[in-house]
């Protein structure tokens, strides 16, 4: 590690050290359920593991292993230990089994996960028929955060600690194998599974699997055979097991038998046969697999042939190629893929179908706030596509993932437009994107989508063509032989955006390719239109650019001084064709900007594209035309119907004209956009506080006294029957003073104020028993677990005095303070209500755990400039900021700097919610525990350098990261390792910050719920610093270059496998381990600022559900790549009769609710009055929430001409919701009955 | 057989394969004799017309000399009974039992039924017959009048499809039944206008399959029928889904079930069981509220009345424990049984059902007249059976089916639309409007002169929620064929006299899977329906499978015990008796569906169960 990485963490850990320093002290005075913090560090891995399983000597043991072999060879190994003794302090065999498996989940998911302690509830030793012993495993649904990998090994675990122990295998009942098969599919139907796998298959590994897997009922649903079973004691399907079996075994197969393999004692040979695909296939199928391969060989051949011939085209320019029988008759495309349209539901639009002309077109990089499962998009797209893009944006897309968080990245092309008045403009300024828009009347084209390599390499996706963009043009140029770098430092001469001049005279003097800013996009006419503009171009005129418009004055390029005189007089000429629809609609295709103007067409930048067209420009010869002045070019064609070759005329069966183009330019041509991703909207990005639901102040139970608001006031006021002024009877903890003996419900005696803990004592025989190792309470005598809840009638009126007058507050300081109803933990610990008067008065409120939380759509940066944060460059070099990313002194707020891996931004809201938590944590300190301030905030900039937690649901460990700025958008930016270490990736995933000090003062393992996923987002430990190599590893497949090597962009056009050119690329994974592993994390693509296009998507700002629809409606008419009937179809068929359907049979099987007391029937009383309270009952479906839609979806589907089908579904339902909701006697009466 | 109502002109013509105008028909109809007008009509139009118009009337009666008479065209036809009910008397009194379904084509090869309809019968003149004849699926097609006996004799042995060993020996011995009840059958022609010999000579047979070569002419007097519909919620539904409306279905419920109960037992209200005490012997009706197991595996059964709930213990090991294994949510049921000593719970010593009287005597028609009852024929969908269809129809125009005078389908006429997801690629027909059009297209092949009824299935156009109103106008005006009669799911039929419950089946599911398997099953679907029958409710179950639109009253209960109960919907064939009440489950005209092949449900495809409504025995006929 380099010495100014050391020092970062170091800087990290002091102040972490010092707000431990401050929690313990207020923690010592014993007020809360334990008087220490709860959230052990973890420094490495290792101690993540330790504290997550609670077993002492693993750590250690561990961080031995670790340096000599695998993590997966170190939880076999750590099998040994366990089964000796060595590691734990297991008495039986089962719980050494247990602690093994455990041990071996939480290496596999890096000690982060809950996994390990949620999904494996026990493990058992039983007996077979045959008497012999063996051993089961019960997986509970949480299992599955582990991972397929991690769930399989475990199993392979059991088995080795089984054979170590010397038990028997298990020998599977034949009832038992055939509920395994039906139970998984059952599981399948129901949930879900990521590899079905089939009947046989299952019964296979059911029959083979030496030891047994078992679960608790995840589902509702129940199996139909093989019921009552007397070795599962459940009829519904055991999600645990069905995800080990499917997803671990089945899925996994080759990588467990790696490891078994190496391992003496245990011996699955029947892997293979999993493995060779030959169970539960059919020799036909098996066939099909074995013949999968073939095509890909296939594949790589022709994809030779492409290579070898663009080659060929390359050096002979005009040469035919000759026509041979192997030639590809289309260009290299990857199949279209509708995966991502599935469920579309009404509200969030489709951006373009599945690779459709106008849709995105791909472009290769990283920009510096990319990768790890994001998609850049220009800001003049989020704005022009109706705001419904914004900032952290989930998208479903087409390729290479699933799906991506769309962020703005400003330097990359935008998208192109027709405006009501026929002009068509590329819209580059998000400004002028929000000018135009309400003149927008075709959204021709959306602009590039930029996708970075690692993209690729992650998902295992083909490479798509790139499309021909200025970072290859640039390489393709410097291997023609012209001077780059010469060009490059020529101030007179923009390499990127050229003249047309420029860029003519580089592509026909160096042999390369036309500069990507002039190459139309000539694969997206047929070569019917081509030889139709061509026509119209022979037929129109050179006009002096005075008349055009005015358009190409704002856009067109300003005539360098290196033009020539002749050029110059070009310059100021526009091309001017006859209007005709066909002429103007292939310009709109090949996105050439043009103005419409009644009789004509008029292109202000025409002179690459007449050449394109193969035209000579003549200006020698040029005399003057009519009555202008100025002497203008001739435009002469120089081919002819003729000209064009068979192959030209039938490449892509004619759908393409880039080879006719090619054909006639006099340079090369590359296709534009090869690749159009087509995407939707998937969830909207996220920033807001995480409350309960309804919020609570205070974990502090008040029964139902509080009223529905849980109003701990009124409860403090109200009268219970027995006419007792603010008493409730609830259940909490019993605890009794060390002391005196004492036993109250509260963690301070309230007569010695010393601390206090549970008090257990056995109900049927009344001894006190004391916790063991592992936290279980059993009474031995009798044979049952020992709780230590009872029932205590709580003055809550006294408390909530007694607690204002703690902390010296009053009621008046807030409107209302919530509790809860009552406690859902085991030890059912009320919290002291002190914190919640202070919570209340700051206005923040609690999660389940005691702790504050934000939650923000996670997004990655690796590099920022300060002035975007809204810091300065002084407070960066505060923070340990030296230089910016190319080693200059850090001096100026926009420099741009590479970000340290636990360094986050924080949205507006965010830091806004986290001042407010300050403002707690220091009353509380001062307050309640009579201790210094420990932040002392003003403002927000205060905050800076601060320490937060960050932690992902499923998680049980949070990792500390650093304020170091804020941004308007909403989302949470920091760097992509950090949210890899949460175990997040960046696909519109979201998680949460909690401010350091609140998590050390006021989280308790004590007020977790005591059920299953309990133990999930809370912290359980923390982790001081970021390993790299401990993070989930899809971030290391991040590219971190500046840039694509020209072989990169090549492998592209054959569709190669993105390990092809992995080589070629630098990716995270190529720095672990090394000084370098922190730093280096560079980017292709710039942004100007990270926080670019709305803040909000339209989605969020829009009212209701329709209001979201009719927009996402009329989005589909604007844009070229939709199908808008196809979204009608969609959404109606996808959300409006799921629901209709749902909701309608609903219905006619509801249950009803008391209105007054809350209290739920199945079915309706014969009483019709409650029964409990002889409250009045109502139902809970009612008519207005079933036929909410069904007018929108009638008119929806008229008016977009939506199938027959769907129209007729629609017409049945409506009629079913009359003849349900409508009295045959007495129909309502319409409007026109009264006319 | 008179003509005199345009209605049955309609009717001859459409048996002929016609579609006619109203002028065309009022025309014939005011002719001075109809019957013969028809005639030279149908030998007049040219064999590939398809509809007559008034034109073609003319034209053809021009030569013949019809003179346009009065407006007594239209005479009233209900008149037409009463005239002639003498003669149906008669022809009653002359019946013998004919076929029995003792030798059933069931696939659990279940001989319930032929024994209970044979003990039924011994009383009978000719109740030594206990013969079946069974899958004569081709002999409407190939067979002569002269060769019928020994042609179906043969065909029912190689025919019958899972009869296999013992078909054989059946066929031998039951050959000389099958043909007497043959030669019955068609020397029953008693009440004919000799419009057989017209039939014979249209010869039109390729337009219309079932004209085809049907040698025999059906000679039926529909003056002799009768047919009435109870309990049918069509046009009836006031309920708008209010809360209200839900409690006053089941409070209905439970005043009808409950008047079932009341005479057995001494029952108290909820309330007043509350407040006895404890030691004492209590009695209590109530809908079954919950049922749950005890830990020590006893069994509690909340039961609730008007006034309140009150908790029922079924001990384990008392002789009536697995009733509570049949017992579904929301029936009727009565208890009797002792307080605990806290009167906190009742210990139930006996259970009571509303259930159908042991000493039940089913009534019977006047005549020996037939119905088909059959349902699901899913007209649309890619697996119909329209051969099989066609080939049923066929049949009902030959003279062994002469007697068959009803058609009663049970629902899911067509497949749908939006029944499942994607249902659109698997359908023959997308559209739901054509596929009715289709349906009525294929109930034109059955006679014109038999009576039909229908009612909606879950397939059709009309609400899930039970009960359902039969099809709206439009539909009716599509499946205007043969003027079939359209009444809501569920209905009560009386058909001459014999009462059928006509009840899609939907809740067959339901009981299915929550009865143990012995008790119902889709092998056994008349179980099933046994169940239902007991406790006198087509659907009990509220909140599962079942759905449920509230009305002002339980149209699903069945208020008078049934003769007949007839279901469909799982697609299986079953019948059998329960306490003298026959029940059918029907099966269907689709073959298997991807979708029953993947749970595994092999439907019965084809069969017509044929019932005798003056003895109430029944004959299955396979059709595929």
């Amino acid at each position: 590690m380099r010495d100014d990485d050391e020092r970062y963490f170091e800087r990290i850990e002091s102040r972490l050290d010092e707000a431990f320093e401050r929690a313990e002290r207020a923690k010592g005075m014993g007020y809360d359920p334990e008087p220490e913090v709860e959230i052990p560090v973890a420094k490495d891995m290792a101690d993540r593991v330790e504290n997550i399983l609670g077993i002492a000597g693993v750590a250690e043991r561990v961080r031995e292993l670790e340096g000599e072999m695998s993590r997966e060879e170190a939880a076999l190994e750590l099998v040994t230990d366990f089964v000796e003794g060595t590691v734990g302090d297991y008495e039986g065999r089962a719980g050494k089994i247990e602690g093994a498996v455990r041990t071996a989940v939480a290496l596999l998911t890096e000690g982060v996960v809950a996994a390990p302690i949620e999904g494996i509830d026990r493990v058992e030793i039983l007996e077979n028929d045959d008497g012999t012993e063996f051993v089961n495993v019960y997986y509970a649904g949480p299992i599955r955060s582990a991972g397929g990998t991690a769930q399989a090994l475990s199993v392979l675990v059991a088995d080795y600690a089984r054979s170590l122990l010397g038990i028997d295998e298990y020998d599977a009942r034949t009832v038992e194998t055939e509920r395994y098969a039906e139970e998984i599919s059952l599981y399948d139907k129901e949930t879900g599974l990521q590899y079905s796998p089939k009947d046989k298959e299952t019964k296979f590994i059911a029959d083979h699997m030496p030891i047994m897997l078992d679960g608790e009922a995840t589902g509702d649903e129940e199996v139909s055979g093989f019921r009552d079973l007397e070795r599962v004691d459940t009829n519904s399907a055991r999600g645990g097991m069905c995800l080990v079996l499917a997803e671990g075994i089945a899925l996994k197969a080759p990588k467990i038998q790696r490891y078994t393999r190496g391992l003496d004692e245990v011996d699955w040979p029947w892997l293979q046969d999993l493995i060779d695909g030959t169970i539960g296939k059919s020799d036909a199928e098996a066939e099909a697999a074995d013949a999968e391969s073939a095509p890909d060989e296939a594949d790589e051949e022709s994809a030779a042939d492409t290579e070898s011939e663009d080659g060929g085209s390359e050096n002979d320019g005009g040469e035919e190629a000759p026509d041979n029988a192997d030639e590809p008759a289309g260009p290299p495309r990857l199949d279209p893929s509708t995966k991502f349209l599935r469920d579309l539901i009404a509200g969030r639009p489709v951006f373009g179908h599945p690779s459709a002309e106008g849709g995105f077109r791909l472009r290769y990089g990283r920009a510096r706030n990319h990768g790890f499962a994001t998609a850049g998009v220009h800001p003049a797209t989020m704005h022009l596509v109706d705001d419904f893009l914004a900032t952290g944006t989930q998208i479903k897309t087409e390729r290479p993932g699933k799906a991506a968080g769309v962020i703005p990245v400003d330097s990359i092309e935008g998208p192109t437009v027709r405006l009501a008045n026929g002009d068509v403009r590329r819209i580059d300024d998000p400004a002028e994107a929000l000018e135009v828009r309400n003149g927008v009347e075709k959204i021709i084209d959306l602009g590039e989508y930029l996708v970075n390599f690692g993209e690729f390499v992650e998902n295992n996706h083909p490479l798509a063509p790139a499309s021909y963009v200025y970072e290859w043009w640039v390489q393709d140029f410097a291997a023609a032989g012209a001077p780059v770098q010469a060009l490059e430092d020529d101030p007179a001469v923009d390499l990127e955006h050229p003249t047309p001049a420029e860029a003519e005279q580089w592509a026909t003097e160096h042999d390369c390719p036309l500069h990507p800013d002039y190459t139309y996009l000539w694969h997206d006419v047929s070569v019917e239109q081509f030889e139709e503009l061509a026509d119209a171009v022979a037929d129109g005129r050179l006009v002096p650019r005075a008349s055009d418009g005015g358009v190409a004055d704002a856009d067109g390029p300003a005539g360098g001084p290196a033009a020539s005189g002749n050029a110059a007089i070009e310059d100021r000429a526009v091309l001017e064709l006859a209007n005709a629809e066909p002429i103007a609609e292939t310009l709109e295709r090949l996105l050439v900007e043009h103005t419409q103007s009644g009789e004509t067409i008029r292109v202000p930048e025409w002179r690459l594209l007449v050449r394109s067209l193969g035209f000579a420009v003549d200006g020698a010869e040029s005399g003057s035309v009519d009555d202008d002045t100025v002497a203008r070019p001739r435009l002469d064609r120089t081919w002819g119907p003729s000209d064009l070759s068979p192959a030209a005329r039938e490449w892509d069966d004619g759908e393409s004209a880039i080879r006719a183009a090619n054909e006639v330019a006099p340079f090369e041509i590359r296709e534009r956009a090869p690749t159009r991703i087509g995407n939707r909207m998937g969830r909207p990005e996220k920033s807001e506080s995480r409350d309960l639901s309804p919020a609570v102040h205070t974990l502090f139970p008040i029964g139902e006294a509080g009223g529905s608001q849980r109003d701990v006031g009124e409860a403090a006021r109200g009268r219970d029957e027995q006419g007792r002024r603010g008493v409730v009877d609830v259940r909490v903890g019993d605890r009794v003073c060390p002391d005196c003996d004492a036993h109250t419900y509260r963690t301070t005696c309230p007569d010695c104020g010393a601390h206090t803990e549970p008090h257990y004592e056995c109900e049927e025989c009344g001894q006190v028993i004391e916790p063991d190792d592992s936290g279980r309470v059993h009474c031995d005598r009798c044979d049952r677990d020992v709780t230590s809840p009872d029932w205590f009638s709580i003055d809550v009126g006294e408390e909530y005095r007694r607690a204002l007058e703690t902390v010296g507050e009053r009621e008046s300081a807030y409107e209302i303070l919530k509790g809860v109803k009552g406690l859902t933990s085991a030890d059912k610990t009320p919290e002291p209500m002190e914190k919640g008067v202070l919570r209340a008065k700051n206005g923040v409120t609690s999660f389940k755990d005691g702790t504050v939380r934000y939650d923000m759509t996670d997004l990655p940066v690796t590099a920022v400039r300060p002035s975007e944060l809204d810091v300065t460059a002084a407070d960066f070099r505060e923070l340990g900021y030296q230089t910016d990313i190319d080693g200059e002194p850090l001096e100026f707020d926009d420099q741009l700097v590479e970000l340290k891996v636990q360094d986050i931004v924080l949205s507006d809201g965010a830091a806004e919610h986290m001042l407010k938590t300050a403002d707690f944590v220091d009353d509380l300190l001062e307050q309640y525990y009579g201790l210094p301030p420990f932040y002392e905030v003003d403002e927000r900039e205060d905050l800076v350098g601060e320490l937060v937690f960050g932690m992902a649901p499923h998680t049980s460990a949070a990792v500390v990261g650093r304020v170091v700025g804020f941004t308007s958008a909403a989302v949470g930016y920091a760097h992509p390792y950090f949210h890899a270490a949460k175990r997040r990736n960046c696909d519109g995933d979201e998680d949460c910050v909690m401010l350091l000090m609140d998590g050390l003062l006021n989280f308790s393992k004590q007020y977790l719920p005591d059920k299953r996923g309990g133990q999930m987002d809370a912290p359980l430990v923390m982790s001081s610093r970021i390993d790299p190599s401990e993070i989930d590893d899809e971030a290391h497949n991040m590219d971190i270059v500046r840039q694509y090597p020209r072989e990169f962009y090549e492998a592209t056009l054959e569709l190669d496998d993105p390990e092809a050119v992995e080589d070629l690329i630098q990716l995270g994974e190529d720095t672990l381990g090394t000084d370098e592993e922190y730093r280096g994390f560079d980017h292709t693509h710039d942004t100007s600022d990270i926080a670019l296009g709305p803040d909000l998507s339209a989605y969020k700002t829009l009212g209701s559900m329709m209001d979201k629809m009719d927009a996402q409606l009329a989005l589909s008419r604007k844009l070229r790549a939709v199908d808008e009937t196809d979204v009608a179809e969609r959404v109606i068929e996808y959300h409006f009769l799921p629901d209709l359907i749902g909701n309608l049979r609903a219905f006619s099987r509801q249950e009803t609710r008391c209105l007054d007391c809350g209290e739920k029937y199945r079915r309706m009383p014969l009483t019709g009055d409650c029964r409990e309270c002889g409250g009045r009952v109502n139902l809970t479906v009612h008519q207005g929430s079933v036929n909410k839609y069904m007018d929108t979806a009638i008119h929806v589907a008229e008016e977009f001409g939506c199938r027959e089908y769907t129209k007729q579904r629609l017409e049945v339902l409506e009629k079913s919701l009359e003849s349900v909701f409508e009295n045959d006697k007495n129909k309502q009466s319409g409007f026109a009955d009264f006319m | 057989m008179p003509l005199e109502t345009p209605v049955r002109i309609v009717r001859e013509l459409t048996e002929r394969g016609y579609n006619a105008e109203q002028a065309a028909v009022t025309l014939i109809a005011s002719a001075e004799r109809p019957g013969q007008a028809l005639e030279q009509v149908v030998e007049h139009v040219d064999d590939t017309t398809l509809r007559i118009t008034a034109g073609d009337v003319r034209a053809a009666l021009d030569g013949s000399r019809a003179s346009t008479s009065d407006g007594d065209a239209v005479t009233a036809d209900g008149d037409a009974p009463d005239q002639l009910s003498g003669d149906t008397e008669n022809a009653t009194k002359n019946e013998i039992q004919n076929s029995t379904g003792g030798d059933t084509p069931n696939a659990t090869g279940s001989l319930e039924t032929g024994a209970s309809s044979t003990d039924a019968s011994e009383g009978a003149p000719d109740s030594t017959d206990p013969s079946a004849s069974t899958g004569e699926s081709d002999s409407n097609r190939v067979t002569t009048a002269d060769n019928t006996e020994e042609d179906s004799a043969r065909e029912a042995g190689d025919s019958a499809p899972e009869a296999e060993g013992d078909a054989s020996a059946a066929n031998a011995t039951d050959a000389d039944d099958i043909q007497r009840s043959q030669a019955v059958g068609r020397g029953r022609g008693d009440g004919a206008q000799g419009r057989s010999d017209a039939e014979r000579d249209r010869g039109d047979g390729d337009r219309r399959r079932s004209a085809g070569d049907a040698p025999a002419s059906r000679t039926v007097d529909p003056s002799l029928r009768s047919l009435e519909v109870a309990g049918d919620v069509t046009g009836q539904s006031t309920g708008t889904g209010e809360y209200g409306d839900f409690v006053k279905v089941f409070r209905d419920r439970y005043e009808k079930l409950s008047k079932q109960l009341r005479g057995r037992v001494n029952h108290r209200p909820a309330t007043a069981i509350q407040s006895m005490s404890g030691g004492n012997d209590a009695a209590m009706i109530g809908l079954v509220n919950d049922i749950r197991s005890t830990k020590s595996g006893h069994w509690l059964v909340e039961l609730e009345d008007t006034t309140g709930t009150f908790p029922c213990l079924v001990m384990k090991d008392r002789g009536f424990a697995e009733l509570v294994d049949e017992l579904l949510l929301d029936e009727c049921i009565a208890v009797e049984g002792t307080l605990s000593d806290d009167a906190g719970i009742m210990f139930v010593d006996s259970m009571h059902f509303p259930d159908v009287p042991r000493t039940y005597s089913p009534n019977t028609a006047d005549r020996h007249v037939q119905a088909a009852l059959v349902s699901d024929v899913h007209v649309g969908s890619q697996e119909f059976e329209a051969d099989a269809w066609t080939r049923f129809a066929d049949w009902l125009h030959t003279e062994e089916a002469e007697r068959v005078e009803y058609l009663l389908i049970a629902g899911d006429m067509v497949e749908g639309v939006g029944v499942y997801p994607d249902q659109d690629e698997e359908l023959d027909i997308v559209d739901i409007y054509e596929q009715y059009e289709a349906f009525s297209e294929h109930l034109k092949d059955v006679p014109g002169d038999m009576e039909i009824l229908m009612i909606p299935g879950n397939h059709d156009a009309v609400r899930l929620a039970e009960p359902q109103p039969g099809f709206d106008e439009n539909l009716r005006e599509i499946m205007s064929a043969h003027d079939a009669r359209i009444t809501g799911n569920p209905s009560l039929v009386t058909v001459e006299g014999v009462k059928i419950l006509m009840y899609h089946g939907v809740s067959l599911d339901e009981v299915i899977a929550e009865l143990p398997e012995g008790k119902a099953s889709y092998d056994d679907p008349h179980k099933a329906m046994y169940q239902l029958l007991k406790k006198r409710h087509v659907a009990p179950q509220f909140g599962g499978k079942t759905r449920l639109a509230p009305e002002e009253k339980d149209y699903l209960v069945m208020e008078e015990v049934p003769d007949v109960f007839h279901t469909g919907h799982v697609h299986k064939l079953g019948w059998g008796k329960y306490h003298d009440v026959l029940a059918v489950n029907s099966g269907c005209w689709q073959a298997q569906t991807d979708f029953q092949k993947s749970v595994n449900i092999d439907p019965d495809v084809g069969y017509a169960p044929i019932l005798d409504l003056d003895t109430l025995d029944m004959t299955v006929r396979k059709f595929v």
